[in-house]
């Protein structure tokens, strides 16, 4: 305790020296004496920021940064992990998110776009997708009695298989496909709604037809559960999954396997 | 008719642009730019989509400097090297600094709240007329952008030109 706090006491002490002569320092030599106040800069701007969410994994932000409206996602340090373990893990699931987040952008499939990463910290900024809505709440409001646009939401259902089909052809499995990490995003120009897909913190890069059915799998399970009565819905989602996919015939086999079995092949863990 | 922005993670942090067209002294610029004579990152426009490219590059340049990691020596260097889409340092000044005969060329300074001197001073070095920074994307080459950030085409009917490119700014250093 008392280490920490003369610790501090120093920093301070650097960090008035440094104000005194920032102007010089700058002009001169603008490394010297800017790491000290580096850890200062974040907690700070989250401190200002508006908490939206915190999970078990972490704790998700919005702010404005750059002057565009930016989620930022932080990865915080978990204390029951050893510190070692858990500065791996973290940074290894920072780099995954951000890498499958390109590679599907490129394949032309909407996500999220990525302003800026901070792997001292685990903070990703992301692009805040505005004026959007969840797949979730479009299917929870489709389905109430009195409205029932049904052919709308087959068409939907087309859309989410065509993309899946799109991002499993790019070996990006996704992880944690759920109605909830969808969002419809309403273009301005032509009125068309933008499927965009977001959270990639369990994704993870495989061309393997199993960990493409569990992630289908997955989504079955959180589909049907959120969605009650939707069993066609799901059906017409598979189907256009099977006919936009090339590899699909094996992905559907494996599905059919997981279906049996569970989604832990290995049984362990 | 310049551009500043307040970094929101480095408060005491702006980063100002001004863009120059019908510029006569290129190369000096360039050559004092190399003896470390101007504190500011001299950029090829044409290789700019929009001013948001150059904070993008800049917000990450200060935060490399503020933990200790630049690639390159020097803030300004660092601006340049992170607007590149790969981790080669001389290809990324060829590509994004001003070279001898151009004619166009776009200054971004990082300083502290009030700096007008720092501004002035630069403005007196440049021979050239100074126009909105807004215009820099009609002073742009997508095709050559495109080609160098290898934006493929079912990228770009998903997303802008501007997206496809800072998405692949920000993460370069893992891909």
């Amino acid at each position: 305790m008392s280490v920490r706090c003369i610790c501090v006491v120093m920093q301070l002490a650097a960090r008035g020296q440094c104000v005194k002569t920032a102007e010089e320092a700058n002009r001169t030599e603008p490394e010297v004496n800017t790491a000290k106040d580096s850890s200062m800069a974040l907690p700070e701007f989250l401190g200002k920021a508006e908490l939206l969410k915190q999970g078990a994994e972490a704790r998700v932000y919005r702010a404005q940064f750059l002057g565009k409206p930016t989620i930022v996602k932080e990865r915080f340090k978990k204390q029951y992990r050893h510190p070692v373990l858990d500065e791996k893990l973290t940074h290894r699931r920072t780099v995954q998110e951000v890498r499958s987040i390109l590679r599907c952008r490129r394949a032309g499939i909407s996500a999220p776009v990525v302003y800026f990463v901070d792997y001292t910290s685990h903070c990703i900024f992301l692009e805040e997708i505005t004026g959007s809505a969840t797949v979730r709440d479009h299917i929870t409001s489709a389905q109430q009695p009195d409205s029932c646009p049904d052919p709308q939401l087959e068409r939907l259902a087309q859309r989410v298989g065509q993309i899946l089909a799109k991002m499993h052809d790019e070996d990006v499995i996704h992880g944690d496909l759920t109605t909830s990490n969808m969002l419809l995003r309403l273009s301005p120009e032509d009125g068309e709604s933008d499927l965009v897909l977001i959270d990639f913190g369990l994704s993870y890069i495989s061309a393997l037809p199993e960990d493409k059915g569990v992630d289908l799998y997955v989504l079955e399970k959180a589909f049907l559960s959120t969605h009650p009565n939707t069993e066609a819905l799901f059906e017409k989602l598979l189907k256009s999954y099977a006919a936009s996919s090339k590899k699909s015939s094996a992905v559907i086999k494996k599905l059919d396997e997981v279906r049996l079995r569970g989604r832990k092949r290995s049984m362990v863990g | 008719m310049q551009l500043t922005h307040v970094l929101e993670l480095y408060p005491d942090h702006s980063v100002t642009q001004m863009l120059f067209k019908e510029v006569k002294n290129a190369a000096e610029l360039r050559q004092k730019a190399v003896e470390g004579k101007i504190y500011a990152a001299l950029i090829n426009p044409t290789m700019l989509v929009n001013p948001l490219q150059v904070l993008v590059a800049a917000n990450k340049a200060v935060h490399l400097q503020k933990i200790g990691k630049m690639k390159t020596r020097s803030l300004y260097s660092e601006i340049i090297f992170n607007l590149s889409p790969t981790n080669n340092i001389s290809e990324a000044f060829k590509r994004f600094g001003i070279s001898d005969g151009d004619d166009s060329v776009m200054v971004v300074l990082v300083h502290n709240k009030q700096e007008s001197k720092l501004l002035s001073d630069i403005t007196a070095l440049v021979d050239g007329r100074q126009v909105q920074v807004e215009d820099v994307s009609s002073l742009s080459d997508p095709a050559k952008i495109k080609k160098l950030y290898k934006v493929t085409p079912q990228e770009e009917k998903s997303s802008t030109l501007l997206d496809a490119v800072v998405c692949r700014m920000a993460t370069k250093d893992v891909m």
